[in-house]
């Protein structure tokens, strides 16, 4: 009951910031209309009350509420000056096809996300569904891609699959050599025996980007997983050469190189380390 | 499982070091969200769905790190790192999330 006050006190105070911020995208709104602030005829206030709307409420729900409550007024303000400035403004507008074009045509511009996710992804989608035309027609495009690079898409994903980061985790575990992420492990007796760093860089596959992004980012992913264990590996192979059977203070890094992010670079990179005893915490 | 940044854990003593545990995930690009939230940025709104799809994807990572460290029969991580790192994308929001530790076993001190 307690928590249901609180969110009905938060409700009435985000309900009053939106007024608020309503009310001074409609006084800017005003002003730009009564001093006739416009250039070749279209008035600045179309632009700067929504602005003014959202930076208003945006930094009263920041103060008062703690958090903002997504520039609501804004979109108010954006559908009011559109409303007015070229329908209720507008003198020559008739009640014809053309007007009712032009109505869904600026109520698309006011709200694109919305009005493009019901177009595209809702019409769209339903009739494809029904009919199945999309599917059919990318299945014939993917075959057609796939013939010309002779590269079936089927082998690219199982290559992925292949790997499994649970049995590579124990692998790297259980080679006589234990990775240490803390700097100083006070429960271990050892000599250090210096400062290792290796890098490995793995190609991006800008090849695979007829993919589906899923697809494309499960591969990335993959890559990325298996090129970190491939790269800790090689860490743990350069310190036992030195004697070593451990590392500390190890940090695994990730950039994107390469002319136009064509690799991924990893660096692992730590304190190699000798543990002196066989120890009860190794 | 306990979690820390830290070095050691208060109050408890590790009996062994089992080893490193990581954990992944990577938030891709989404042409909706992308302009959603752009169009947020100009008007002065958080773009809080970004902020909702960085937990998800820190939580997936974790409970990799986690499941992995309780298959090595660990009871706790310490030293735990993240990091959020940019690789690119359609419009550069493409974030890897990574979470890595020493997985530990411990018991409670007896004093």
């Amino acid at each position: 009951m307690k928590i249901d006050k609180q969110r009905l006190g938060n409700l009435q105070k985000a309900f009053n910031t939106i007024a608020i911020g309503t009310a001074a995208g409609l006084a800017v709104y005003a002003i730009f209309l009564y001093f006739h602030i416009d250039i070749f005829g279209w008035n600045l206030g179309l632009l700067f009350a929504p602005l003014a709307a959202g930076y208003v409420e945006t930094k009263i729900a920041e103060r008062f509420i703690g958090e903002d409550i997504g520039a609501i007024s804004a979109f108010i303000l954006f559908l009011v000056t559109v409303a007015y400035g070229f329908i209720i403004n507008n003198p020559t507008l008739g009640y014809n096809i053309i007007t009712i074009g032009s109505i869904v045509i600026i109520i698309q511009a006011a709200i694109p996300t919305f009005i493009n996710y019901f177009g595209i992804v809702v019409v769209v989608g339903t009739l494809s569904y029904l009919t199945g035309f999309f599917k059919e027609n990318m299945d014939k495009l993917r075959n057609y891609v796939r013939r010309l690079r002779n590269k079936p898409e089927k082998e690219i994903i199982d290559t992925v699959s292949l790997f499994s980061e649970t049995e590579s985790n124990k692998v790297l575990n259980s080679q006589n050599f234990i990775y240490i992420t803390s700097t100083d492990p006070k429960d271990l007796d050892y000599d250090i025996l210096g400062f290792f760093y290796v890098t490995k860089i793995i190609n991006r596959n800008t090849h695979i980007m007829h993919l589906s992004p899923e697809k494309v980012e499960k591969k990335h992913l993959n890559d990325l997983k298996h090129g970190k264990d491939e790269c800790l590996i090689k860490l743990a192979d350069e310190i036992k050469e030195l004697g070593g059977n451990g590392v500390v203070d190890l940090d695994i890094l990730y950039f994107l190189n390469g002319i136009g992010g064509s690799e991924f670079q990893i660096i692992a990179r730590g304190m190699g380390i000798k543990i002196k005893e066989e120890h009860p915490a190794f | 499982m306990i979690l820390t940044s830290a070095n050691t854990l208060e109050n408890k003593k590790i009996k062994e070091y089992k080893g490193l545990v990581t954990g992944e995930s990577l938030i891709g690009a989404n042409i909706y969200k992308d302009l959603f939230s752009g169009v947020r940025d100009v008007v002065g709104g958080r773009t809080s769905r970004y902020e909702e799809e960085i937990k998800r994807a820190r939580d997936i990572a974790l409970e990799s790190m986690k499941e992995k460290a309780t298959q090595l029969n660990a009871n706790a991580i310490i030293g735990l790192k993240i990091s959020y790192d940019n690789l690119g994308g359609t419009m550069g929001n493409t974030i890897l999330i990574t979470a890595y530790g020493t997985a530990v076993f411990y018991e409670e001190n007896e004093n």
